[in-house]
């Protein structure tokens, strides 16, 4: 899976770097035409979950079982991203969780959970964690494996934040070449939210880095299936619409 | 009437912005002199504190407001083991991240085998975490030395990481300040520094920026400013400047004792 990520190096396309200044432009134009010169305290945070929300979203997927999860998954992918042996996935992903953070509701819910629950929640992780790790692989440590790579774009002066966390991002952003893939992981099976994700991701780092990803992919532990996008200016744009159109139901802020 | 004119430099942290900020970073060093120094002793002086008062950008930008308590954890150790992974690498070409890091991370525990750390340091934190945080601590050291190696790759000098971070303490004050450093950038006489934040900057970034260059210069043996200060905010994209001139200089110390008033003046009330 991580070969099919990098690709064939010599059909690499070269760096596009004058893509972000467009794509920042049409956001701006497209929110100030949604929410006009306002100017908010609270911005309007937009999440690759913000566009997830349509009725035919697989309500497993959001029950704090499958939130779980995915945030446990998420921890083990990180684990496994710098070759650490996972001998017993589920403690060691809740150990992972616990040190980074604090308090959140979804921890206490783990907490809250009894003990045949635990034993379904671990047992579950186990299999999806078998299937991460047989299609990961290792990954070489030249290409740059970066775990949890938080991003956040504050657009219409600020009215609105995107905000966004890339599972696994790989390869250089100060190559010639387009090298970098951005990786994203899920416990359900993929659909149409999934590849606004994907997309969400190729966008957020288009504008962070002003450089465009090579690839982006998102990775089913459920299914066992990959989908995996080059990314194109054709891609982005459709990220562009997917953010005005979040925006457009969240607002106006309740 | 003469006017006091700060600078701010905001730019989108891409590889052309980064050489557009060193190159035209102002010569001709300012200097602070004794006299500089004496006067900031009397205004923090002036200022009464109950215990050692430690300031840094952070608190500057908090208006001097407490932080919560600090604990070590994978996202607070990653600076550290980071950095010292790429100081590592420096030395030794062939090093990857991965394995630098895990060559820092195994001194860290060696230093608290051999009875070296101190209760509350980070090797002694590390010695007691289980298996599965030490890799979730490598993960962490790992994104962090990765995006530190990409910004000085985009840099267009040979940089430095910074062996520690400045300090000053201000004799007779009972205050010590601190500027975080991570990358430090010589061009002949002079001489630029690069700070890499999380985050987004908030709207008292460009004083945090100010303080930071203060402490800078005045951690520095010859009291000599650096050209410029660059603050990177890699999740958000952006970077910040400011230059060494007089102006900032005094701006920053300004926001500092400001702090420290804040800093009292919230206690005061809290006694109240």
């Amino acid at each position: 899976m991580v070969d099919a990520l990098r690709g064939d190096r010599t059909r690499r396309p070269r760096n596009d770097t004058t893509v972000s200044a467009g794509l920042r432009a049409t956001l701006d134009d497209g929110l100030y035409d949604l929410i006009g010169a306002t100017q908010l305290t609270t911005p309007v945070v937009v999440r690759p979950s913000s566009l997830h929300l349509r009725p035919k979203t697989s309500e497993f997927s959001t029950s704090s079982h499958g939130r779980l999860r995915g945030v446990l998954i998420s921890q083990i992918l990180r684990l496994m991203s710098v070759g650490v042996v996972i001998d017993h996935a589920f403690d060691d992903a809740v150990l992972a969780w616990r040190s980074e953070v604090d308090t959140s509701e979804l921890l206490e819910q783990l907490d809250r959970l009894d003990d045949d629950e635990r034993a379904r929640l671990a047992t579950d992780l186990g299999a999806h964690r078998v299937a991460l790790a047989r299609a990961l692989g290792t990954i070489p440590a030249g290409w740059l494996p970066r775990s949890g790579v938080r991003a956040s774009q504050r657009l219409a002066g600020g009215s609105v934040v995107l905000r966004d966390v890339v599972d696994l991002m790989i390869g250089s952003t100060t190559s010639d070449t387009a090298s970098v893939a951005l990786f994203d992981v899920t416990t359900s099976p993929l659909g149409e939210a999934a590849e606004r994700t994907m997309r969400f991701h190729a966008l957020v780092q288009t504008l962070r880095t002003s450089t465009m990803p090579l690839r982006t992919c998102t990775f089913s532990t459920a299914t066992g299936e990959l989908w995996m996008r080059d990314v194109d200016y054709e891609l982005l744009s459709r990220s562009v619409d997917d953010v005005l159109e979040a925006v457009a139901s969240l607002w106006p802020p309740t | 009437m003469a006017t006091n004119v700060t600078t701010l430099h905001h730019r989108r942290l891409t590889s052309e912005q980064l050489h557009d900020l060193v190159h035209s970073a102002p010569g001709g060093p300012v200097q602070l002199t004794d006299d500089h120094r004496k006067s900031l002793t009397s205004r923090f002086r002036g200022v009464a504190s109950p215990g050692h008062r430690r300031l840094d950008a952070w608190s500057v930008e908090q208006a001097g407001r407490g932080a919560s308590t600090f604990r070590w954890s994978p996202a607070t150790s990653r600076r550290v083991l980071g950095n010292g992974a790429l100081r590592r690498m420096k030395g030794q070409r062939s090093l990857s991240i991965i394995d630098a890091v895990r060559d820092e991370l195994a001194d860290q525990l060696l230093r608290a085998a051999s009875g070296y750390a101190r209760g509350g340091s980070l090797a002694y934190w590390l010695a007691s975490s289980p298996h599965p945080v030490l890799g979730l601590v490598t993960a962490e050291a790992v994104t962090w030395a990765t995006q530190l190696h990409e910004i000085a790759q985009a840099l267009p000098l040979p940089c430095t990481v910074a062996t520690a971070d400045a300090y000053y303490d201000v004799a007779t004050a009972r205050t010590t300040l601190r500027a975080r450093r991570d990358l430090l950038l010589t061009q002949g006489d002079e001489r630029i520094v690069v700070r890499v934040r999380a985050g987004t900057p908030g709207k008292s970034a460009g004083p945090g920026l100010r303080a930071d260059l203060t402490i800078e210069t005045l951690a520095h043996h010859d009291g000599i400013a650096p050209a410029r200060f660059i603050g990177l905010w890699p999740e958000a994209g952006v970077c910040l400047s400011v230059d060494g001139t007089m102006d900032d200089l005094r701006s920053g110390a300004r926001a500092l004792v400001r702090t420290a008033v804040a800093q009292q003046r919230q206690r005061t009330l809290l006694a109240a």
